[in-house]
């Protein structure tokens, strides 16, 4: 045991959860409890032994799964995230009848425009879906961000600045999506999932990306039972002496695969293109290529997956097509490309690219109502910025995100000037 | 020196002279001394108004770290710590670190809380504090790294002297913290690190807060 066995544990009682390893609803309640730092217990369901312990019986009516005991012995049954979070009092309402600034979104380039907004004075609120941090805060180790010359993990980053944010005055409104945003005066409103109403003078859409989804047949039956989207910090230490693959070549793929490593027996990473050196950082290409139990496949692409009641293997094609391999495997990450999270914004009519990123600073469909150009920044809608990975012709970097939402909020002034209180 | 029996023994703790409330007049001795060797003494007579005290010296949203406490779990200070939504409860974001990829973080946060509460084995008549550990992760913030150091103290734990503490913690402490650790982490525990405070050269950095009630061991 080490000291962090001791001195980094709870003492108080942990929400402990019980479920099938293989249970999509079970990994959806750790992968939000892991994604916003909260420590909870996993109690696999086929373990009689673990069950009494936490029950005092040796088994749970299937239809009872995923269950869940708060620290205050409250039992969820047939858990959901929303229950779990409303259980441990992580659903807050807005404090104000109105905010300067409503920002959609609490990864990199939300995070750095509420530190930026709040300790410039401005009445700000942050609406997450799930958790802080974006998808920047499912990176193990981020080594390339400036002032952290030993790397951070995006887990931490996201913590420090969610204190940063609330230091100065921010508030986060988190485990609720955003269901719409309509004008409100010369302001908007913007509606959560369990109908909350927040008002507010201008609007920031740094929702980011999801993780694109992969084509292949059975797939989504697989989801949480060996098949993740992302690299969920819950299951890292899960993956402990196993098989495990992650797909894409990108930052958060290698980033992926390194953490991966130190647990897992063997990591193959799996590149549909042919040149790693396009999409991945040369400081993780040169990593991976120093860890033993790192297999990198580039050319290849995943075609067919083999499952009991959990992934078991998955096919794979390399570039020239000339021969499948089937693969063993004990879970299949994937960190590919992205899919601009805008839920929400088509009800105000916010232009999008072909690919569903945000346009800024133009107006491409000739709708822009007043006589000055939109702002860098600004959104075909007066007084709604995009800033990060959901803009249309951002550079996908943690930095970049962090900067765009800083900056983001130098020109947000200069609306709020023009439509008067600011 | 005294040195640790071979065997712990809890059952023989229990019936120690060491787990005997101090007297009124030994409770203003050792706040005294505390006093003057640079430690703020406050007194609670209760558990409860120690809890309340200790609310009142942490500002809110403060980084916070709880040592292992009996006492603070007692009390409830605990469960005010990692619960309560007021502080920032650096265990929770500790226990959420990998513990392969981020170790160096590890250390450097837990080395360094803005506030660390926790209590202490013995306090003596002459106003030193004993603290005895098994990994010694906790003594440093209590000397140096934490900006701020809060110690709930039952007033059974006051002893006469140094030499009273170091028995203390033997015959009386360690046999009681081996049996919980057994139980908690399935581990025995160890005096493998002893820390005696005699004297903190920053004022009020330092707060003790004594209590007129058997709390922790």
């Amino acid at each position: 045991m080490s000291m962090f066995d001791y001195d980094a544990r709870p003492v108080t009682p942990l929400p402990v959860i019980v479920g099938t390893a293989a249970s999509r609803g079970a990994y959806a309640i750790r992968d939000f409890l892991s994604r916003n730092g909260y420590p909870f217990e996993w109690v696999d369901a086929g373990q009689p032994e673990a069950v009494r312990a936490v029950l005092g019986v040796a088994e749970v009516e299937p239809s009872a799964l995923p269950l869940c005991i708060l620290p205050d012995g409250t039992r969820l049954a047939s858990a959901t995230v929303e229950q779990v979070a409303a259980g441990l009092g992580m659903v807050a309402a807005p404090s104000l009848p109105e905010y300067d600034l409503i920002i959609v979104g609490a990864g990199p380039a939300g995070l750095g425009a509420a530190v930026n907004a709040a300790s410039e004075g401005l009445r700000t609120v942050v609406i997450e879906a799930v958790a802080p941090g974006g998808q920047a805060g499912t990176t193990s180790m981020i080594e390339n961000l400036l002032g952290f010359p030993d790397g951070i993990s995006g887990s931490e980053l996201a913590t420090r600045a969610v204190v940063q944010a609330r230091r100065f005055g921010a508030e986060l409104l988190l485990a609720r999506p955003l269901a719409g945003v309509s004008a409100d005066g010369p302001g908007y409103v913007a509606e959560l999932s369990d109908g909350t109403l927040v008002h507010g003078r201008a609007v920031l859409f740094a929702s980011g990306v999801e993780w694109r989804r992969l084509e292949v047949p059975g797939i989504d039956d697989l989801l949480g039972a060996g098949v993740y989207y992302g690299a969920g910090p819950s299951e890292a230490l899960a993956c402990t002496g196993s098989r495990v693959a992650v797909v894409g070549g990108g930052n958060s793929a290698g980033q992926a695969v390194v953490r991966f490593a130190r647990y897992a027996r063997q990591v193959t990473l799996l590149v549909r293109g042919s040149d790693l050196g396009a999409s991945m950082s040369q400081y993780l290409i040169d990593q991976l290529s120093g860890i033993p139990n790192v297999d990198v496949r580039v050319g290849t692409q995943v075609v067919g997956l083999e499952a009991d009641d959990r992934l078991r293997a998955f096919v794979v094609l390399s570039g020239d097509g000339a021969e499948s391999v089937r693969l063993p495997a004990d879970a299949l990450f994937i960190c590919i490309g992205g899919t601009p999270r805008t839920d929400g914004a088509a009800g105000i009519g916010l232009a999008t690219n072909t690919a569903g990123y945000l346009v800024t600073g133009g107006d491409p469909d000739g709708r822009w109502p007043l006589p000055r150009e939109p702002l860098p920044l600004e959104t075909n809608v007066p007084g709604v910025f995009a800033a990060g990975d959901v803009r249309c012709g951002s550079v996908k970097r943690c930095a970049a995100a962090i900067g765009e939402g800083s900056m983001a909020v130098a020109l947000i002034h200069r609306r709020l000037a023009e439509v008067g209180g600011d | 020196m005294t040195e640790p029996p071979a065997v712990a023994n809890p059952e023989v703790a229990v019936a120690s002279e060491f787990a005997e409330l101090a007297s009124g007049e030994q409770i203003a001795t050792a706040a005294a001394a505390l006093e003057r060797n640079g430690i703020r003494p406050l007194l609670a007579a209760t558990g409860a108004d120690a809890r309340g005290l200790v609310r009142s010296l942490l500002p809110g949203g403060a980084e916070v770290y709880n040592n292992t406490s009996q006492t603070l779990e007692a009390i409830g200070v605990a469960d005010d710590i990692e619960r309560s939504g007021r502080y920032q409860p650096l265990r929770l974001r500790l226990y959420r670190m990998d513990r392969e990829m981020q170790r160096r973080e590890m250390r450097t946060l837990a080395a360094s809380p803005n506030y660390v509460v926790g209590s202490v084995h013995a306090l003596t008549e002459g106003g030193s504090l004993l603290i005895a550990s098994a990994s010694g992760s906790q003594l440093g913030p209590l000397v140096s790294g934490a900006g701020q150091v809060i110690l709930v103290i039952g007033a059974q734990k006051i002893v006469r002297d140094v030499e009273a503490g170091m028995r203390r913690i033997y015959e009386y402490c360690y046999p009681l913290e081996d049996a919980r650790a057994r139980q908690a982490y399935g581990v025995p525990s160890g005096v493998n690190n002893i820390l005696i405070i005699n004297k903190v050269m920053t004022p009020g950095r330092v707060t003790a807060v004594i209590v007129n009630e058997r709390l922790g061991f």
